[in-house]
């Protein structure tokens, strides 16, 4: 019998993004107001808050602003306001401005910002609302009373490469909790085995999903306006894979450059750090990188399924907020909000539920309930049907998306609610892997993933068991082999997955330590025999600001 | 301005870092002494006596007759205020390091630690894990250096002459509190790479694991450690502790010798700072040759055979 | 037996590092921060120590502005007793003497028996700290310990020599030691280390009561640094390449 360490608290969340913040924070309020307190604690399994968090991002500062009525928009921690804005179709060297741009894709009003800067500003608050943050913890299971779920199990630490238990060994603990709040981000892991158990995708679209890719470039003094906000469509992605660019101006002179693909296409050959290596060979992108150091890079998967495709938001004991719910608005291009908001709403849930000492489904449905009445569902039906539309290309999208606009959200014109295929049962076999044969990486302005992967700061304690389950690895050099060419040395924007010559044959090399904890393995590969667990806590990216 | 050189004793002989050091201070303009401390201070005075010095002052007393931080740190404190020398320079050794600081405090003098080189401005010393270069200056008359390894060359040692003289310090047992045993060698389990003067490196390059103790042959014959870059320790052909980069270790010797290495920003990270870097690969693009020395573009596993034979006939001849 | 551990806050080795407008450090705003990797096991040496000893009180002690609480509370996490902050001014401390100073006025009071500093710090790296306070408190010292073993009144020391050599010495306490990383495994802090860490004492120390008016060497200037580098190319038959290769090394690099 291993001895564990065993903690209880009132509430737990699980990840420290946004949702989870927000909802800590605004929990703890509502509580003193209503002259009770509970003991909250928010696992994060990086080694520091926001080492995990990445975005454009574009803010909207809806959420904060309820969240703090008694601060103005320049107490947070925003780059600066969205001053300029642009929309552009690319082609491989020109760019075409949209004749105008539609109010829902335009930004007025809304603030640059850094995620992990976003983040870190309100971890510092939850410190001082008594909120611990446990960073370099992961959550691994979730604990079970039947069918009640009573808390959380971290991961062990110091299990070496073989499963033994090396000097510094310690158990994960366990963590009990009255509520269990899953604010885990994108394709959480515990959020997955959740859905799972419970059926909470029972009706629901399945989710579908996009991988964003990005790159913080060091600009020379005065060279970068703050506040500067362009978006475009076409190159590189062409017409049939669901995407875009985006370049926001932030402060001290940085570009920051992504790439949004959609996990959706059809030739297994695409890779989404490729595609955005091509981005930068635009001339106008070309330009404006010029004379500029890259400084960071990262990857992260987005939920782009819309308002269909959110789970059932309760069970007994536990809840979903953020974009493990689900909660992005793709048409915007923004989560960040939403994911406050959704916490925010579940602490008000949460504050009844533990004034009644009751943890059941049926009284964490209010939860559900009042997502319904608030401005989460207003934002998310207009826009119900966004990505869906693409499924018949660009054009087929944005047709859909302008139609929408005048139709409250509907498909096509008509359809309430369109419904949409999981991207992995999307790819095709056989498709040709040669699209990036022209793809030079001269190391200055392009880079190979390794390249890329050195700025992405990502570390992971060497000697442990990989993290990415590959449940069958005999479909990787047979089957997957013949039918797709082994999609995942493409679809990984961190090389982690490597087919390397054994023998005569072929095996898969996982390299584990480059993780940067997307998902999009978890999410793409065609058969799902690939399982992202959390590695020993505190390992991946050590991102500052993105 | 007045130097004292105070030199170390490497196992009998004078370390290669106290030559350097003289070679240093000759450079800063003004009279250079040294100073020997140690039953065997004679016979390092004399290793120096045909170099341009005012004179080696000796120190031979019962309770320094081996290293201990006590003893030294005062030892010195008596010479530099007996005779009034203003800059006390001394090699980078973990000695140093270790009683220096113990004079700067008896004193109240800076010691600027670890150069690298200098000019009027100041002292060049290493940050941030030698990602930046410091500007080190003093507001002070008297102050303490060393310099790092290599940073000055015993080659360059301005030849001449000098005599020896015996100095007597002022020392009583209660004044040294320590007692040292004898220095002792431990079995290498892992490899120092970290103080290696000369170290090859595998890269995939090498293709097969069976062409690694070719590696190692070359590197007996040449005394060099062997390291390697990551892919060859996650292809489990050689021990992990052998890894130089990023997640590995990070070596600045005098020769830099990498065969196979593409040179992936993660491994460069960890060998930059290599005095001398001779690299072979057949890629005439690869990354590895802009920061190199010396870039022999060829057939490694050709030239290795060659290369040991060569080195063979070099130690015969 | 009480025992000092002095930990520093640094820029993390991932962390950008751009200048500050005057160059001469960088710019902290956009710099992001660690404990000292060596301080660590300095730490963790203290703890072991302590456990050992089976009672006694770790005292974690740094130096810097507001930001190094986040590293006494890493610390406390994983089981100091308590800290204290000495509140740093302006910009960074680079005089080591003027430090050491500061630290002594606070640690002579306290008459520990140990104090325990990391090897060197990753910031600018003067590695004389623990010395120079010792010789202040008149403590002994050692410096680059591989092993400790607490006997009655006195510390037996590994330190660490070049080259595979090692050396044991026994100092009588009270000792300022400096510790070489790697001699042991830092633990994780539990969670029960993290939520009692908040309720642990931090003592502050304005900078005015600590901080003396004298420096007496500074940093002038930081830049990074140029690598000039020709390189020399090599080719042809495998002979004359190995030709090459031997004059190299016996002329130039001189190893032969």
């Amino acid at each position: 019998m291993i001895e564990r360490e065993a903690l209880e608290l009132d509430i737990l969340f699980v990840g420290a993004g946004p949702a989870s913040l927000a909802g800590a924070v605004h929990l703890k309020r509502l509580l003193r107001e209503s002259g009770q307190d509970a003991s909250v604690g928010i696992l994060e399994k990086a080694v520091e808050v926001g080492a995990h968090s990445l975005s454009g991002a574009i803010v909207d500062p809806r959420a904060l602003r309820e969240l703090f009525l008694d601060k103005n928009d320049q107490d947070f921690p925003f780059e600066a306001e969205v001053s300029e804005e642009h929309l552009y179709y690319l082609t491989d060297n020109k760019k075409i401005p949209f004749p105008f741009i539609p109010p829902s894709m335009n930004h007025h009003g809304c603030f640059v910002a850094s995620l992990g800067k976003l983040t870190r500003w309100l971890s510092e608050i939850c410190e001082n609302e008594d909120i611990d943050i446990f960073c370099g913890f992961a959550g691994t299971e979730l604990i079970y009373d039947e069918d009640r779920v009573i808390g959380v199990r971290t991961g062990d630490r110091g299990i070496d490469k073989n499963g033994a238990q090396k000097p510094q060994f310690e158990p994960g603990a366990d963590i009990y909790a009255k509520i269990v709040v899953l604010g885990e981000g994108t394709r959480g892991s515990l959020t997955k085995k959740l859905i799972h158990k419970h059926n909470l995708m029972d009706g629901r679209n399945p989710q579908v999903w996009a991988l964003g890719v990005k790159e913080l470039w060091q600009m020379p003094a005065g060279t970068v306006q703050s506040g500067y906000v362009a978006h475009s469509m076409g190159f590189p992605l062409g017409h049939d894979i669901f995407g875009g660019a985006f370049l926001y101006g932030m402060k001290n002179d940085i570009w920051n450059l992504g790439l949004v693909v959609g996990l959706d296409y059809k030739n297994p050959g695409v890779d989404s750090h490729h595609e955005f290596q091509n981005l930068k060979t635009h001339p106008w992108i070309r330009s404006k990188l010029e004379g500029g150091k890259v400084i960071a890079y990262g990857a992260k998967s987005l939920p782009e399924g819309g308002w269909y495709s959110i789970p059932k938001l309760s069970v007994n004991g536990a809840m979903l907020i953020g974009d493990s719910a689900g909660f992005l608005n793709g048409q915007r291009l923004k989560g960040i909000h939403l994911a406050m908001k959704s916490g925010m709403l579940a602490a008000e849930t949460i504050s009844i539920a533990l004034s009644e000492n009751n943890f059941t489904e049926i009284k964490l449905g209010d939860y559900e309930d009042r997502m319904k009445s608030s401005w989460i569902k207003d934002e998310l039906l207009k826009v119900r049907n966004f990505h869906q539309g693409f499924d018949h290309g660009l054009f087929g999208g944005l047709t859909n998306a302008g139609i929408g606009l005048l139709t409250a959200g509907r498909g096509w014109g008509f359809k309430d609610r369109l419904t949409s295929e999981a991207g992995h049962l999307q790819m095709e076999k056989g498709l040709k892997k040669d699209r990036y044969k022209d793809l030079q990486f001269d190391g200055t302005y392009l880079f190979d993933k390794v390249t890329d992967i050195y700025h992405s700061a990502t570390s992971h304690e060497e000697d442990q068991i990989p993290h990415l389950h590959v449940n069958e690895p005999d479909i990787c050099i047979t089957k997957c082999a013949e039918e797709y060419g082994n999609p995942c040395e493409n679809f990984c924007p961190a090389d982690v997955y490597e087919m390397v010559p054994d023998g005569e044959n072929q095996r898969l090399q996982i390299n584990f330590s480059n993780c940067v904890h997307c998902k999009t393995c978890d999410i793409m590969d065609p058969y799902q025999i690939i399982d992202w667990v959390p590695p020993e806590g505190g390992g991946g990216p050590t991102w500052i600001n993105l | 301005m007045d130097i004292l050189v105070v030199l170390e004793d490497n196992h009998g002989s004078l370390h290669r870092m106290s030559k350097e050091a003289v070679a240093g201070a000759q450079k800063m303009g003004g009279t250079v002494t040294a100073l020997a401390i140690g039953g065997n201070a004679e016979a390092l005075a004399g290793e120096l006596s045909d170099i341009d010095l005012t004179e080696v002052i000796t120190v031979n007393h019962r309770l320094v007759s081996s290293y201990n931080a006590d003893g030294y740190s005062e030892v010195v404190k008596q010479v530099i205020e007996s005779e009034s020398y203003l800059s006390i320079v001394a090699g980078h050794t973990y000695q140093t390091r270790d009683y220096m600081p113990r004079l700067s405090a008896k004193r109240g003098i800076p010691f600027i630690p670890d150069i690298i080189s200098f000019d009027a401005d100041g002292f060049v010393k290493q940050v941030l894990n030698a990602k930046l270069n410091a500007i080190v200056s003093t507001s002070v008359e008297t102050f303490i250096l060393s310099f790092q390894s290599a940073a000055f060359s015993d080659e360059d040692l301005i030849p001449g002459s000098c005599a020896s003289r015996p100095f007597e310090v002022n020392l009583d047992a209660s004044m040294v509190r320590s007692e040292t045993e004898e220095p002792f060698q431990e079995d290498a389990g892992d490899v120092d790479l970290e103080s290696a003067e000369l170290i090859i490196s595998i890269g995939r390059g090498i293709e097969k694991e069976e062409n690694i103790p070719m590696v190692f042959e070359l590197a007996e014959a040449l005394g060099a450690e062997v390291s390697a870059s990551r892919p060859v320790v996650d292809s489990g052909w050689i021990e992990s502790f052998r890894q130089v980069g990023s997640s590995g270790q990070t070596v600045a010797p005098k020769l830099y010798f990498s065969l196979g290495i593409s040179g992936a920003i993660q491994h460069v990270v960890g060998m930059k700072g290599s005095k001398n870097i001779l690299s072979i690969n057949k890629d005439p693009d690869a990354p590895i040759f802009e920061i190199g020395d010396y870039a022999v573009v060829g057939d490694l596993l050709e030239i290795i055979p060659k290369l040991i034979e060569a080195l063979q006939t070099e130690k015969n001849s | 037996m009480k025992i000092a551990v002095l930990i520093k806050q640094v820029p993390g080795s991932e962390s950008p590092l751009p200048l500050n407008s005057t160059q001469t450090w960088v710019d902290e705003a956009q710099v992001t921060y660690t404990m000292n990797p060596p301080d660590n096991y300095a730490l963790e040496e203290a703890l072991l120590i302590k456990e050992k000893v089976g009672d006694g009180e770790v005292v974690l002690v740094s130096l810097g502005p507001e930001r190094v609480k986040k590293v006494i509370r890493e610390g406390l996490a994983k089981g100091a007793d308590r800290g204290i902050h000495l509140e740093e001014d302006s910009q960074i401390e680079t005089d080591p003497l003027s430090i050491a100073r500061s630290f002594a006025s606070v640690l002579q009071d306290e008459n520990f028996d140990l104090i325990l500093t990391g090897l060197q710090s990753d910031d600018t790296g003067m590695g004389q700290t623990g010395v120079l306070i010792g010789e202040f408190l008149e403590m002994t010292t050692a410096t680059l310990v591989v092993e400790t073993k607490i006997l009655n009144g006195q510390i037996r020391i590994k330190r660490e020599l070049e080259s595979g050599w090692f050396q044991w010495v026994k100092l009588p306490l009270p000792s300022s030691i400096s510790i070489q990383s790697g001699l042991n495994t830092p633990r994780y802090p539990s969670l029960k280390g993290i939520m009692g860490a908040k309720k642990k004492e931090i003592r502050v120390i304005s900078a005015s009561e600590h901080q003396s008016a004298t420096r007496a060497q500074a940093i002038d200037q930081v830049f990074v640094p140029q690598t000039t580098k020709k390189t020399e190319v090599i080719e042809g038959n495998a002979d004359t390449v190995v030709a090459r290769i031997v004059e190299i090394l016996k002329y130039d690099v001189k190893v032969l």
